[in-house]
């Protein structure tokens, strides 16, 4: 009996410690500015063309869905572009300006915004692999390299540049998401430059892309021999 | 009261087909038409329809159309720009670097597209 007694004010310090961490991150994340471009309430808001281009940033409320929690911590601290092009423009290059964060502020935003997810993203679905079949719906079959940058043979970077680029995107990216992006866009995006594909491809090759996506990793490096 | 049951559904599902075909078809004013074509058409066709958005690099597999070009367009009717809009380049033998917007437009905002498409290329097009 004091075991479960000790056990139950454990749980109930811990669930609080974790409650009191999300808010302080979501304090950090408001006092930053961050919510002047990112909303983090779902559901998603777009309806129109109009409501998609009055955003500056993406919605970032599933964001514990769609991120991996050390891809989004380290890019926090020190933000790339993931978009060639500026953020809803199709005429100016990504500025590359997104604020850092620093300090303790990347850890309590990160522990916040990985605490923002969606119940449509159902977890261990897609394992992450070589796939051609995925492959081919990806160079060949859709057009999905016509908007998005992919890193081709040798490594080279290919694929065009008004979508998000997903080199790398193995890092980045849930598989989970990936899939579930695909087969029901409008949770996340009702209002977005890329194609519905939906009744285009069947379940099976949605599921192909997400592996084949969530597979975009960097090559690991060869040692060089003496 | 079974039966009342019954036909309220059908009532209510028929409603919500009609609705929605309302919505499919509606028509799309220009302007409208206009945002419709510079934020999904542009990323590859470019603002001016020249195709020239900023997916065409040195390494894009094709040259996306050029809708002012007269001579060009006017090779196609009206029903081919329908095609090639609602099911992508394949369907018209071209690349599949022209996506399929039938899941993602309305009849509607297609039938708004062709419109500005030829008004960009100030041709009628093939007459079919």
């Amino acid at each position: 009996m004091r075991h479960l007694a000790v056990a139950t004010i454990g749980a109930v310090f811990l669930i609080a410690a974790s409650g009191a961490a999300l808010a302080a991150g979501g304090d950090v994340f408001e006092a930053k500015g961050c919510g002047e471009c990112h909303y983090t309430q779902g559901p998603a808001r777009e309806k129109t063309i109009d409501d998609q281009l009055a955003k500056k940033g993406p919605e970032l409320w599933y964001a514990g869905s769609k991120f991996q929690k050390k891809w989004l911590t380290d890019w926090l601290a020190d933000p790339k572009p993931i978009r060639p092009m500026k953020f809803n423009d199709l005429m100016v290059e990504n500025p590359a300006d997104h604020p850092k964060l620093s300090g303790g502020d990347v850890a309590a935003v990160a522990g916040f915004l990985m605490g923002l997810t969606s119940d449509a993203v159902k977890a261990g679905k897609v394992k992450p692999k070589k796939n051609p079949k995925g492959r081919q719906i990806f160079i060949k079959k859709m057009p999905c390299s016509g908007c998005h940058q992919y890193a081709g043979r040798k490594g080279k970077i290919a694929g065009g540049r008004s979508g998000p680029s997903l080199v790398d995107a193995g890092l980045r990216l849930n598989p989970d998401w990936i899939l579930a992006y695909l087969q029901q866009p409008k949770v996340f995006k009702p209002v977005k430059m890329m194609p519905v594909f939906v009744g285009l491809l069947s379940d099976k090759d949605m599921l192909n892309v997400a592996r084949y996506v969530a597979n975009f990793k960097p090559k690991k490096s060869k040692k060089k021999r003496k | 009261m079974k039966n009342l049951a019954n036909n309220s559904a059908k009532i209510l599902i028929t409603a919500a087909a009609l609705a929605l075909f309302a919505f499919q078809t509606a028509p799309v004013s220009a302007a409208e038409t206009e945002k419709v074509f510079k934020f999904y058409c542009a990323q590859c066709h470019g603002l001016t329809g020249k195709g020239d958005g900023p997916n065409v690099t040195k390494d894009f597999p094709v040259s996306p159309r050029n809708f002012t070009n007269a001579a060009e367009m006017n090779k196609l009717t009206d029903a081919d720009l329908k095609n090639v809009i609602m099911d992508g380049g394949p369907s018209v033998s071209k690349s599949p670097m022209m996506p399929p917007w039938g899941k993602t437009l309305t009849t509607g905002q297609v039938d708004g597209l062709i419109k500005h498409l030829r008004a960009l290329c100030q041709c009628k097009g093939k007459q079919g």
